[in-house]
């Protein structure tokens, strides 16, 4: 069963539809999840792999992105992955056929939350047995859902997070090392201004001694 | 990290930079602008301490802060920032002062005299020795050197990177460790700037770049590496002007960074002012937005006709006003951005030649902001000007706000003397001088009003107090400008325009201090913006807003907090003219109301489809009422016209004994009626079919309304399970949110929330306490607040005869923030005006617009506390409303108290937020922001008494006492709040005569409303009164707006039937005459005359028996007297000029109210006439006192 969809725009995360999400009927509190998906397409770029299920304990995301546009869909984990993808590919294509030509200039959020009707009913189709006997026919177009990437989403989530912790150290490190070597630098002119002092003073004496004593 | 430690820091970083900038007079600067001009100002010019100055405090960059000034700021600046900055200094100066050989750079002569040697050698070493334990001589003598290379640069590292740095300096360096691990944070926030030599600019800059690293991320404009372009641009632009002037500066800047901005901009930013989305939106949904925001825009000072101009001239600034009118073409239909875009385009060439025209852009303009001219002497005008222009001002009638509003005003400051006229000081001998110059500043209207508004009245003495024109609200003195873009009374009214200080005044002056609010009236015009970064205060959260004062390009500091904030790169990029550097231009500074368009970081879902349900009552009682036929006309008639989008859902229940659910699933042939009897547990037959879309089913659902009022004509079932169907309701509506419409004819008798009935008819007319004002079973209550946290609003349409307990029906819309409907007599053929009324009012309903989802919080000045609420809502954490639907029709007052003295604040600032989801499924901000002084004195408590807005908020305080306490107290308490304030009037005012009964001329009205209160359905005693009637209007007095309240406390009586074209008002082409307004005394009516008497919700004709038949033959279209039908509610449409003259006159009543009154023509014969009578409160009834009764117990209670 579907229980939110959120179409967003890769770019900067900007959302563009979703779904209501009927948490009443099923009895689940969603915003975890929902806290997820927004993590999520924060962390999405255009580099992300462009079809990915996610497995987030008793649901998966799974995602499609298509032209820039994210397609997200969160499902409970025994729905078939199948079903889900064809349930996102239907969705893209009445996407961007409506609105694909104005995704790029919106700016106001859910700009586009009208499509939620239509969001709505595909839903009702695929989660309707009897009118998944239809779609029957996607197993064949969707030969290459196996080869969809299958990860966990505190893994996506945390490497983003593990990486700027990296990013950070080596920062870190780096300016460390960089006061160390203004430090270190720095100690040295001391020591060779203590060394020339020395020599200094002991040529004063010197002088000194060889101008008073010695003559 | 410590709060205090931390605002500390700010404010003080925020001292310096106006001591950069003034040229060092500022150490008072921080708590009001006020204080720091005494020095600069000598007091003398304005004859009066300038304590009042301040409304332009942190605004007053004067503009000759010059060269020389500028020595003293290093002076300042180190001084007082050093110690905040220890480690960005000692880290940034170490690397130059190596890099460069010492002898290579003369010190430059200025700085070094300017800046004492203490200054430098003790601070510096204080950050820098430790680590390094060098000798300080070595550092007295880098460190002109290092200055000297920056020195320019210093300049504008004050004005730029500090300020970017303030705000989040705090994180950077505010948990003060020791030097030296400080020194390797700042040290690795400058590592990617590579190694090359650290040049001048830089050697300030650092916190600010620290911080712009972290802050740009969300801003287009600025790369986020350290190196920010902009600020090079600063750099560079200082360096190369030798000696140039803080403003010239600044100037060029802005002209040579502007297209780098533009560029970006264009990319990244879309902005729409008064932004009518013009194809997406009906007609009637965002209907007020539609006019043009320019104008909104432009109703700023800037365009006023004499004052601004004036004061830009005197003080040399060519500031051009922002003279670029938007489009009209903007509202025209194509998408938002595009309109946008052409906006900018348009406004370009005004851009251009504002920001270069302008000798001095920044300092002068916020001058002309703020109003005031006193920051430099030669802004006063020359004294043949003063002569010309005092007399001229001085003529004017005081008393009529709007006409000098508009009216060219002079100059206030120059024609301070004209106020001290004999008269005047007489009068207001304990008038603080501090009004007396802020009434220079706000222009001469001020003074007079406010010694108008104090002059005594004997209330015995002085019959005739009832002013003929309907009273405006007292205006607030303030000066013209912040006048100008103050929040309207309408929206938003304090009891007390002038605050009092410290509670122990306000105690003193015996007045109640609240706010009275209607926030989501409809408005004409309203500024929208949408923009990435709504700024807000990093503390308190406020919304940016016209008082907020501007310390510099780059920074603001918060009017309700004084957190100095940084103004985001996006807010320094003005759309309007499409110019940047001008924050103070943006539409937000010049409106005090505006709304936003939220981002996602507003939601926590996405925004809700607009959902309707109707649970509609079935039993015999209803049918036999007839209300169905008039509900399923209506709404087939509105159908089209509710709110909404193609998202829009609608639903249907209706109940009797059972439930009865309607699958609306399109593809049905027709609707399916599902019943369920099993009332004690309600479920929900099938899940999706019952809430459907509305465009989808729209056929099943005009199929259902055409059947439905047949459905159950010959109904026997005389039970009511409201409470099961409310549960239904509740179930149904819960994963979406929404508004149930609940329509209800009898006491609920089944299932959970039964109820009894409760009322003793004997005890009616009692004199006694009232009972059962309060719920008899909190299971509606209970249930609101579920439908609150679901974002469900219950209306509750009451269309019952008989008790039917309103005061436990009535929880269910009070918490879920619904609105409530009462028709007592209800019955579609027996009382048509009823019927007429009750179709008039859904027409309204159905059609108004509706906001879902939405929180409402109001913030006030620091030291100002709101402590109690009143409307229809849900007050979810302390100070947080929680409005499951809004509706243009809801009023709200809160209760305030004085925390903290105020003494150190010229201006009290509130601000009301109000956060929710258009019917399009957009979420959207609404902010408005008032501003009012505050007062020391007693008298200008007195004097600023807002008479209307005080009788509201005690009704509200009445209403709640007689609920939780008695009647009687209530009542007391209403009585006891005149007395007191009366005598602490005469306490105050101590030279007047003893004898009478005296009132400021601000509260003469005072005695009358309170008399008029005791003399409510709600609140008196005595007469016969039925409970759900008492009821039903307390909750209109709960959760009715101002003049909504007013009109049923006080309704305006005229004479109709000779209307003259005397003082007419001219709209347009149509002549709307303006009868004066008449005592409420039957003393006024006179046979041969004919009266109407505007209750708000009702309009009573009253036709004296000998009135003339000419009128009755023209007006009401009956031969004579006798032959009126005696429940005549309609003025036929008769081509003749009397009837064409009531009927416009009426029509122009209707105009401004959203439900259409009903209108009852009344014979002076028995039967009819009580119910007009009862609102003559000045006479004696049986039970209550007349006018002058109730005088004379007031003064036998202030003597006792």
């Amino acid at each position: 069963m579907v229980l939110l969809t959120m179409i967003v725009r890769v770019a900067d995360g900007l959302p563009l539809a979703a779904s209501m999400q009927e948490d009443e009927q099923s009895g689940r509190d969603l915003q975890p999840y929902q806290t997820q998906a927004k993590q999520l397409y924060r962390k999405l770029n255009s580099e992300s792999p462009s079809r990915c299920t996610l497995e987030a304990g008793a649901m998966n995301f799974h995602y499609a992105i298509e032209k820039g546009v994210c397609y997200l869909a969160l499902c409970e984990a025994g729905f078939p992955r199948k079903l889900a993808f064809a349930y996102l590919e239907d969705l893209e294509t009445e996407f961007s056929e409506q609105y694909g030509r104005k995704v790029p200039v919106v700016s106001r959020p859910y700009s586009f939350i009208e499509f939620d009707t239509y969001i709505q009913k595909t839903k009702k189709s695929y989660i309707d047995s009897r009118a998944r006997r239809n779609l029957t026919s996607i197993n064949t177009e969707l030969h290459d859902v196996q080869r969809i990437m299958v990860a966990n989403i505190e893994e996506v989530l945390q490497r983003g997070e593990a990486l700027s912790a990296l990013d950070s150290k080596a920062s870190n490190l780096s300016s460390l090392s960089k006061k160390y070597r203004s430090d270190a630098k720095y100690l040295n002119t001391r020591s060779t201004y203590a060394k020339v002092a020395v020599g200094a003073v002991f040529l004063i004496t010197l002088i000194v001694y060889v101008r008073f004593w010695w003559l | 990290m410590s709060a205090p430690g931390y605002t500390n820091l700010n404010t003080s970083v925020n001292y310096s930079l106006n001591a950069t900038q003034n040229g060092g007079s500022a150490p008072p600067y921080q708590n009001g602008p006020a204080q720091s001009y005494p020095s600069t100002y000598p007091a003398s010019g304005y004859g009066a301490p300038p304590q009042h100055y301040p409304s332009s405090t942190g605004h007053c960059v004067p503009a000759s802060s010059k060269t020389p000034i500028m020595n003293n700021d290093y002076a300042n600046y180190y001084s007082q920032h050093q110690p905040l900055l220890p480690p960005a200094a000692g880290a940034v100066t170490a690397p130059s002062s190596y890099g460069v050989p010492q002898g290579s750079l003369p010190p430059s002569q200025p700085y070094n005299t300017a800046n004492p040697p203490a200054s430098g050698a003790p601070l510096y070493p204080a950050a820098y020795q430790h680590p390094y334990t060098m000798p300080s001589a070595y550092y007295g003598q880098q460190y002109p050197v290092s200055q000297a290379q920056s020195q320019q640069p210093n300049l504008m590292a004050v004005s730029s990177g500090t300020n970017n740095g303030a705000p989040l300096y705090p994180i950077v360096s505010y948990p003060s460790a020791p030097g030296s691990s400080q020194y390797g944070t700042l040290r690795s926030s400058q590592a990617p700037m590579g190694p090359g030599p650290v040049s001048g600019p830089n050697v300030i800059v650092p916190p600010g770049q620290a911080t712009g690293q972290s802050m740009s991320m969300g801003n287009g404009p600025i790369p986020p590496s350290s190196a920010t372009p902009a600020h090079q641009g600063y750099g560079t632009a200082t360096l190369c002007q030798q000696s140039a002037t803080v403003n010239g500066q600044t100037n060029a800047l802005q002209t040579q960074t502007m297209p780098h901005y533009d560029q970006n901009l264009h990319g990244h930013m879309t902005y729409s002012y008064g932004g009518v989305p013009p194809t997406t939106q009906g007609p009637d949904g965002d209907r007020p937005l539609s006019g043009t925001p320019a104008t909104s825009v432009h109703s700023s000072p800037g365009h006023q006709p004499g004052l601004p101009y004036r004061y830009v001239t005197n003080s040399g600034v060519s500031s051009a006003p922002v003279a670029a009118t938007t489009p009209a073409g903007q509202s025209s239909s194509s998408s938002e951005d595009e309109d946008d875009e052409d906006e900018d385009e348009e406004a370009g060439a005004d851009s251009s030649s504002s920001t270069t025209g302008s000798a001095s852009p920044v300092p002068n303009s916020y001058e002309s902001l703020e109003g005031g001219s006193y920051t430099d002497p030669a802004s006063i005008p020359p004294p043949g000007d003063l002569s010309r222009q005092a007399p001229f001002g001085y003529s004017y009638p005081a008393m009529q706000p709007n006409y000098i509003q508009t009216a060219p005003r002079s100059n206030p400051a120059p024609s301070a003397t004209g106020y001290h006229a004999p008269g005047y000081q007489d009068m207001s001998q304990p008038f603080p001088s501090m009004s007396q110059l802020s009434a220079a500043l706000g222009g001469l209207s001020a003074p007079e009003l406010t010694v108008d508004s104090l002059r005594p009245v004997n209330l015995l003495q002085e019959r005739n107090i009832l002013p003929p024109t309907p009273t405006a609200p007292p205006e607030p003195n303030l000066s013209t400008d912040l006048k100008n873009v103050n929040c309207s009374p309408d929206t938003f009214r304090c009891t007390l325009t002038n605050i009092p200080q410290t509670q122990a005044l306000l105690n003193k002056a015996r007045l109640p201090l609240g706010l009275l609010l209607h926030p989501f009236r409809d408005l004409s015009q309203l500024p929208v913006i949408t923009s990435n970064t709504i700024v807000r205060c990093r503390s308190c959260r406020t919304y940016i807003n016209p008082f907020v004062s501007f310390l510099d390009q780059r920074r603001w500091k918060c009017n309700l907090c004084y957190r100095v904030n940084d103004v985001p790169d996006e807010f320094m990029y003005n759309p309007v003219t499409r110019s940047y550097g001008e924050p103070h231009k943006r539409p937000e500074i010049l409106n005090s109301t505006v709304e936003f368009i939220a981002s996602s970081d507003y939601m926590l879902r996405p925004p809700q489809p607009a959902a309707y349900l109707f649970v509609l009552d079935v039993s015999h009682n209803a049918v036999e009422g007839g209300y169905l036929n008039v509900f399923c006309q209506s709404l087939l008639e509105n159908l089209d016209k509710l709110p909404g989008d193609t998202r829009s859902r609608v639903g249907f229940l209706t109940f009797d004994s059972t439930i009865h659910f309607y699958n609306l699933q399109e593809g049905l042939s027709q609707p399916q009626m599902l019943v369920v009897s099993d009332i004690d547990d309600v479920f929900i037959p099938t899940a999706d079919s019952l809430l459907v879309n509305l465009k989808e089913s729209k056929e099943l659902v005009k199929d259902l309304l055409n059947a439905l009022p047949s459905m159950f004509t010959h109904t026997q079932e005389t039970h009511s399970a409201l409470g099961p169907a409310l549960q239904a309701a509740y179930k149904l509506m819960s994963p979406t949110g929404g508004r149930v419409s609940v329509f209800q004819t009898q006491l609920p008798t089944l299932g959970a929330g039964t109820l009894q009935s409760r009322e003793d008819p004997n005890q009616r007319s009692s004199t006694k306490g009232v009972k059962h004002l309060g719920p008899a079973t909190d299971f509606y209550k209970k249930l609101a607040l579920d439908c609150s946290g679901q974002q469900i609003a219950v209306d509750l349409f009451l269309l019952s005869s008989q008790y039917s307990d309103l005061a436990s029906l009535a929880c269910v819309s009070k918490y879920s923030a619904g609105s409530i409907f009462y028709y007592p007599t209800f019955h579609h053929v027996h009382n048509p005006a009823q019927r007429d009324k009750f179709q008039k009012d859904l027409q309204r309903y159905l059609t108004r617009k509706i906001g879902f989802e939405a929180v409402m919080r109001i913030r006030c000045t620091k030291g100002l506390s709101i402590h109690t609420f009143h409307g229809n809502f849900f007050v979810r954490s302390t100070d947080l409303l929680s409005l499951a639907n809004v509706n243009p029709d809801s009023g709200f007052a809160v209760q305030m108290s004085i925390e903290e003295s105020l003494a150190d604040t010229s201006l009290a600032c509130f601000q009301a937020a109000l956060l929710y989801t258009s019917s399009k499924g957009k979420r959207r901000i609404r902010v408005h922001t008032l501003c009012l002084p505050v007062v020391s004195q007693l008298s200008d408590v007195f004097a600023g008494a807002d008479v209307q807005a005080i009788t509201c908020l005690l009704a509200n305080m009445a209403i709640d006492r007689s609920i939780s306490s008695s009647l009687t107290d209530a009542r007391d308490a209403l009585l006891n709040a005149v007395v007191d304030s009366l005598a602490a009037y005469r306490a105050n005012g101590s030279n007047l005569q003893p004898a009478g009964l005296i009132a400021p001329a601000s509260l003469q009205l005072f005695p009358l409303y309170v008399l008029a209160l005791l003399k409510q359905k709600a609140l008196r005693t005595g007469t016969s009164t039925r409970l759900d009637d008492r009821v039903f209007n307390m909750c209109d007095f709960k959760s009715q707006p101002l003049w909504h309240v007013m009109r049923m406390v006080h309704p305006d009586l005229y004479r109709i039937d000779s209307l003259s074209e005397q003082r007419a008002l001219r709209l347009n082409d149509t002549v709307v005459p303006q009868p004066p307004r008449l005592q409420l005394t039957a003393e006024k009516l006179t046979r041969d005359g004919a009266f109407l008497m505007d209750c708000g919700n009702v309009l009573y004709l009253w036709v004296g028996k000998c009135c003339s038949e000419m009128f009755i033959q023209d007006v009401l279209g009956c031969p004579n007297y006798a032959s009126i039908p005696p429940n005549m509610t309609q003025i036929p449409e008769l081509e003749n000029p009397d009837s064409e003259q009531l009927r416009t006159f009426l029509s122009w009543l209707q105009e401004t109210r959203s439900f259409c009154p009903a209108l009852y023509v009344v014979k002076d014969e028995a039967s009819a006439k009580s119910g007009f009578f009862q609102h003559l409160v000045e006479d004696r009834t049986e039970s209550a006192f007349s006018y002058y009764e109730f005088l004379l117990h007031i003064q036998q209670q202030m003597t006792k």
